[in-house]
Order: C-alpha cells, then sequence, then structure tokens
C-alpha cells in the first residue's frame, strides 16, 4: 500500500484520448500473455490456441457462413444491451437488472408469438413482439427507477434480485406443463418451451454470399445505436442525461425535473434491454432458460470498458464476442480448455483496464511537489 | 431418522453455505464495500481449497488454502477499488466472471485426472459428523441440528465471533464507522485504507472457506457443466439484506433461506407424507421456492426504504469509493 507520507494521488485535470487507448491495448496485451502463460501450464500451445480463437473458425471452412451467424447471433444482443446499459449508468443509476429485463423481454416476445404467431403475418407480429418486449423489459426496469426517486432505494441490489425473479418465472413457464402454458410445445411428454411458427421468427436478408443471410435484427440495432449516439449528442433530453449524472443539484437549480428525467431514462434503457431479449427470441425461434447468455453482466462490463462512449461500446463488445465465440471454436479441439477460457480472459482484460484507468485519471506526485509519472 | 428430521438436516447441510458467504459479505459491507464478486470468491476458494485438501490429505490444509485463495481475490478487489478507486460494482462483477473462468480452468485442466475425494481418508474423517453431547438427544431436532461437520459449527462459530467483534470490540466500532462516514472516521486518526483492505481480505478469505464447504457437500465431484457454487453467492448477498447485516440474524437467515430451499426439493415426499395439513406444498411451483429467497429480500429493500429506517439499512457509505483529497 501507499504511503501517504510520500506520495499523494491527485486527479488529472484533462485526459487525453491517446492515452486511454494506449493503455487499454497495453492491458490487452497483459491479458492475453497471462492467459497464455495460464494456457501453456495447462500444456497447451498458446499459439496454436489463440490462432484458433482468433480465427474465429473462419479460415479453411466450407460452412464459415455458419459462424459468421453465430457470432452475430452473440454480437447482437450483447451490442444493444451494452448501449443501453451505458444510458443507465450515465446517471450513476446501477442497473444490474440487465439479466432480469432482458428476459422479461424475452417472455413479452415469446408470448405474443405463441399467442397470435399462427394468425398474424410477420410484418405485424415481429414489430407488435418488439413493442411487447420492450413494454415489459422497460416497466421491469422503470419499477425500480420510481422507487429510487421516491424513496432512494439501492437499485444496485434490487435489480440483482428482479434478476433472479425473472429467471424463475422463465423456469417456472418452460418447466411446468399444464393446460394453461400456451409456452409449451404440445409435441413433447416432457416440458419443452414450443417453437415459434414461422411467421413469428426474425427475417433474413439474403447476400451475395450465395449462403449467408444477414439477421435483420442487426441491421436495426446498429440504426439504434446511431440513434442512441445522436441522442445523447444533439437533443435536449439527452443533454439532460449528461447534466443529472454530473451533478444532480446543478440539475435541480437549472430547473430540470430530476426524478422525471431518471424514470425517463431508465424506462428507456431498460426497454432497449428487453427489445434486445425480444429480438434474440425472434432469432433463436424459441425461448429456453439459458437464453441470456449472461449478456446482462457482460454489458455491464463492456459499456464500462467503453467508459460509456457510444461507440466505443460498439467496438468493445465487438471485442468480448470475438473472445467468446473465439474460446467457443477453439474450446472444439481441446479437450482440457472449454468456452469459460472466456470468462478468465475477460476478467483479466478488465482488471488490467481497471488498473491502467488509474492511471489515466489520477497521477501520483510526490509529497514535495515533484511529479513522478 | 424421520422425514422432518431429514427435512431440517438438509436445511442446515445445504445452506451452512450461505452462512459463510453472508457473513463475509457483512464484514465486507461493514467497511463499505459492496463486493459483488461472493460467487466468483467461492468457486475459487472452493476448488483451491479442495485440491489443496485432497492432495495433503488434510482438511486443515484446504481451510488454510480456501480462506488464502479467497483472501486474494479480496486483496485484487481492494487494490482496485480502495487504492486504484475503481468502481465497486464493476470490479465485483468481474471478480466473479474471472472467478467461475478459473474454476473451470482449473478443473477442466484435469480432465479424466480429477482427484476424488475417496483418494484422501483423512479429509474425509474429518468433515464426518460430530454429535454435540446431550444437545443431539433431543427428539426430532437434536438429530437435525447437532449432529454436522465441524465445518457447520465453525461457520456458527465465525458468527457469534463477528457479531461481539462489530458491537463490542473498539475495531469493531471504528469499522463501523469507517463504513458509515469515513471521512469523518479519517478526521479522527482512522486509516481508512488499512481498514477497508484487512476487512475486505478477511471477508473474501470466509467466502472462500464457504466454497470448501460447498465442495465437501458436493462430495468434490467436478462437473464440467455447473459450478458447485451455483448460484449461493448470489443468495448470500441478498441474505445480508434480509439479516439487516447482523451476523447473528445471518443465522436464522440461513435457515430461513434455506427452508425454502430445501422445500424445493421435499415438497413432495412432505405433501406425500402429511397429504392433509401439507398436502398443499406439492402444489406450488418448484420455482417459486427458488424466487422466494429473492421475493422477500426485493421486499424488505423496499419496505425499508420507504421506512426510512436508518438503523436498519446498510452502512452509509456502502458502494462508494473513499478518495481523501475529495473531502
Amino acid at each position: 500500500m501507499k504511503k501517504n507520507n510520500y506520495f499523494r494521488v491527485v486527479k488529472r485535470d484533462n485526459v487525453h484520448l491517446k492515452r486511454i487507448a494506449l493503455s487499454y491495448i497495453l492491458a490487452i496485451l497483459v491479458a492475453i500473455f497471462i492467459g497464455g502463460i495460464l494456457l501453456a501450464a495447462q500444456n497447451v500451445n498458446p499459439f496454436d490456441y489463440y490462432k484458433d480463437m482468433f480465427s474465429l473458425g473462419l479460415i479453411g471452412n466450407k460452412f464459415a457462413y455458419k459462424q459468421v451467424e453465430a457470432f452475430i447471433k452473440l454480437f447482437t444482443p450483447l451490442l444493444l444491451t451494452s448501449v443501453a446499459l451505458s444510458l443507465a449508468f450515465k446517471m450513476r443509476f446501477w442497473n444490474v437488472g440487465g439479466e432480469g429485463q432482458f428476459i422479461m423481454g424475452a417472455i413479452g416476445a415469446g408470448a405474443i408469438a405463441y399467442l397470435f404467431g399462427d394468425s398474424l403475418p410477420s410484418l405485424i407480429i415481429l414489430p407488435l413482439m418488439a413493442l411487447v418486449g420492450a413494454l415489459l423489459g422497460g416497466l421491469y426496469g422503470a419499477f425500480v427507477a420510481v422507487l429510487k426517486v421516491k424513496y432512494n432505494t439501492n437499485e444496485t441490489l434490487l435489480t440483482l434480485m428482479l434478476n433472479y425473479i425473472a429467471l424463475y418465472l422463465l423456469k417456472f413457464l418452460g418447466e411446468t406443463s399444464g393446460e394453461w402454458n400456451f409456452f409449451l410445445s404440445t409435441e413433447s411428454s416432457r416440458p419443452l418451451f414450443a417453437s415459434f411458427s414461422e411467421s413469428a421468427n426474425m427475417i433474413t436478408i439474403p447476400t451475395f454470399f450465395s449462403n449467408f443471410s444477414l439477421n435483420l435484427s442487426l441491421v436495426i440495432v446498429i440504426l439504434i445505436c446511431i440513434a442512441i449516439w445522436w441522442y445523447l449528442k444533439y437533443t435536449k433530453s439527452g443533454y439532460e442525461i449528461a447534466v443529472v449524472g454530473d451533478s444532480p443539484n446543478s440539475a435541480r437549480y437549472a430547473g430540470m425535473k430530476v426524478s422525471k428525467i431518471i424514470i425517463r431514462t431508465i424506462f428507456i434503457s431498460a426497454a432497449l434491454i428487453g427489445l434486445a431479449g425480444a429480438f434474440y427470441a425472434a432469432s433463436a425461434g424459441t425461448l429456453s432458460t439459458s437464453m441470456t447468455n449472461d449478456v446482462g453482466w457482460t454489458g455491464i462490463v463492456v459499456a464500462w470498458l467503453a467508459k460509456l462512449n457510444t461507440i466505443a461500446i460498439a467496438v468493445v463488445s465487438l471485442l468480448i464476442t470475438v473472445l467468446q465465440h473465439g474460446c467457443t471454436v477453439a474450446s472444439a479441439s481441446y479437450a482440457t480448455v472449454d468456452a469459460n477460457f472466456a470468462d478468465l480472459l475477460q476478467g483479466m482484460i478488465l482488471f488490467a483496464v481497471l488498473t491502467a484507468d488509474f492511471f489515466t485519471r489520477f497521477k501520483l506526485v510526490r509529497s514535495n511537489k515533484q511529479e513522478v509519472e | 431418522m424421520n422425514l422432518f428430521t431429514l427435512f431440517l438436516f438438509s436445511i442446515v447441510v445445504y445452506n451452512t453455505v450461505l452462512l459463510y458467504g453472508t457473513l463475509g459479505e457483512i464484514i465486507t459491507e461493514k467497511a463499505g464495500s459492496l463486493n459483488l464478486g461472493v460467487e466468483g470468491i467461492m468457486a475459487v476458494g472452493a476448488i483451491i481449497g479442495y485440491l489443496a485438501a485432497v492432495t495433503t490429505n488434510s482438511l486443515w490444509i484446504g481451510l488454510i488454502a480456501a480462506f488464502v485463495a479467497g483472501g486474494l481475490c479480496g486483496l485484487l478487489f481492494a487494490v482496485l477499488t480502495v487504492s486504484l478507486q475503481a468502481n465497486q460494482n464493476v470490479t465485483g462483477l468481474t471478480i466473479t466472471t474471472f472467478g467461475l473462468g478459473l474454476y473451470f480452468f482449473i478443473g477442466k485442466g484435469f480432465g479424466s485426472n480429477w482427484p476424488a475425494l475417496k483418494s484422501a481418508p483423512a479429509v474425509s474423517a474429518a468433515y464426518s459428523a460430530i454429535e454435540i453431547p446431550v444437545l443431539s438427544q433431543i427428539p426430532v431436532i437434536g438429530k437435525a441440528f447437532f449432529s454436522h461437520s465441524i465445518l457447520v459449527y465453525l461457520a456458527v462459530f465465525i458468527a457469534v465471533g463477528l457479531w461481539l467483534y462489530l458491537n463490542y470490540t473498539k475495531t469493531g466500532l471504528r469499522l463501523r464507522a469507517v463504513g458509515e462516514n469515513p471521512s469523518a472516521a479519517d478526521s479522527v486518526g482512522i486509516n481508512i485504507n488499512v481498514y477497508k483492505y484487512v476487512h475486505i481480505i478477511i471477508g473474501s478469505g470466509i467466502m472462500g472457506l464457504g466454497g470448501l464447504y460447498m465442495a465437501m457437500v458436493m462430495g468434490g465431484s467436478f462437473e464440467g457443466s455447473s459450478c458447485w457454487i451455483n448460484g449461493y453467492g448470489w443468495i448470500s448477498i441478498a441474505l445480508v439484506i434480509f439479516a439487516k447485516w447482523n451476523p447473528l440474524t445471518a443465522i436464522l437467515g440461513a435457515i430461513f433461506f434455506g427452508f425454502f430451499n430445501t422445500l424445493q426439493v421435499y415438497s413432495g415426499s412432505l405433501a406425500n407424507t402429511f397429504p392433509e395439513v401439507l398436502g398443499w406444498l406439492s402444489v406450488l411451483p418448484a420455482q417459486l421456492y427458488q424466487a422466494l429467497p429473492f421475493i422477500i429480500t426485493a421486499i424488505v429493500l423496499i419496505v425499508t426504504s420507504i421506512k426510512q429506517s436508518h438503523g436498519s439499512g446498510g452502512p452509509a457509505s456502502l458502494g462508494t469509493n473513499y478518495f481523501r483529497e475529495d473531502r
């Protein structure tokens, strides 16, 4: 530990973008290097492993287009969830309830798909699923925001609890047979989520690459991200988010209705996460109890790594998806290293970045005012 | 053992891990730090402690290893959040991700050479149940509560010790001051950083012990698909709130939460044995029993915040970093 007598920690006035980028690249290299040592300790050649991992199963693979589709299936929900979470974090509202809001969105979309899937065409049912999913997710988050604003309820702990309540609701729907349960397949004897009918599956756009077809939800999500970037930068309500996040008191003095801004923003944030859940359900064509893929947790890490900057979030979620998908691909060829290696790498990258972060935000100053960097 | 005794016995066996996790988190939160890494720290403590115990054929070395492994995760958390001012939520969540990743990485690495518990007879012997004289002879509840492994008694012992520490010792009271108002504590000469470091590390060490306990309960058989801890770390965080940061209440809380966890397994047989009184148990879905600890905690959180009862809330500075220069 530092002794306060020798060094003082001082906040930096200006943080250079170059310094951040450099420290992040260094942090990632350190994590990959330590990961390599761990792999070697496990008798796995790190160079071979990383080669397999970073080629993402694209090289020398006849079915490379399937890998791209699998990649997009991971990337789309992560991107949307991370961008959505960043809205909440900008207001210092610690929404760790992404998992729950994602599940509620998926349940909402699933309910619509099961109830009306046979009677409505795609162009009506898909927007309806998205709408209901977003609404359910949004309300699940806004509920906490209302309590936070009115009674100062701890939002971190409450959203954490709501995650598990949503998860067990999903499990209940997926594991309980009964006349009433329209979520289940009628063909299977043991409880199993039914498949959506054809019209409730996400539209895919055929491309010039023979077999590859692009999932429409990726296009929509990218458009949403651009809209959010624009919203934060150029609209009045986007500006209000920044002010409330910086100092709720200044916002109040400036005549802003802080409570209203918080509830509105958290509703938008949670609704977008619900939308991510709805999109995921429609792309998978069914529900599943493990459908979140921990996106609510990973999204927090992504948003934080990207310093809540919308464009950086797109880059970081791409990188994290490379790690996750890459490890899944590579785990096929190594018996002793499974896809969880991605978690290990992700953890180490974040530890390294959090450390590097300190040196971009603060500097150590010798007590006799001589600077040491 | 009759069914009722067996039910109570299972509550204790499968939920003592909650007590370890909760006690570790209470001491961490009393220092003003919200560590969301409980699940990961327990996983690391579990696998390292178990491997140390089995390879040395000593449960005690396993306990030390689990405590040290957990404590090292705590040290990481402390370095990042106390010294380097990183966000506590993000750091804690990352420790969970990292810990679970490490758990599977180590476990998978053994492949088919995974050391079984029966290869270490002294560990099983040290873990076997100890009957407390007189108390264990009480009908029905005697066998349920007073015939357990040493690790169950250790958890209760830590709980009582922690309660005494927080309420009756000078350092314990100072610790509470650090959690409530660090700058006031700093101004009377308490070294905030030392207090935070020590208690975060000890708290994480206790979580590590809980991990080893769970490894023993699961019979030490590693499965690639799910972790031994399997969500107990998250329930522990909920239990801290339910217990209102009181180690003694945590004992009762662990039994209360454990009641629902265990009911999910026993609801069928209890309903069959006592159809008139408990027949309704099997009607309720198992997922409701699993969700109840979280539902109850959510309600407690909301109700206490509405009532604005400060005494029952958490430490006032919970979750915020202390930066001396901002005073």
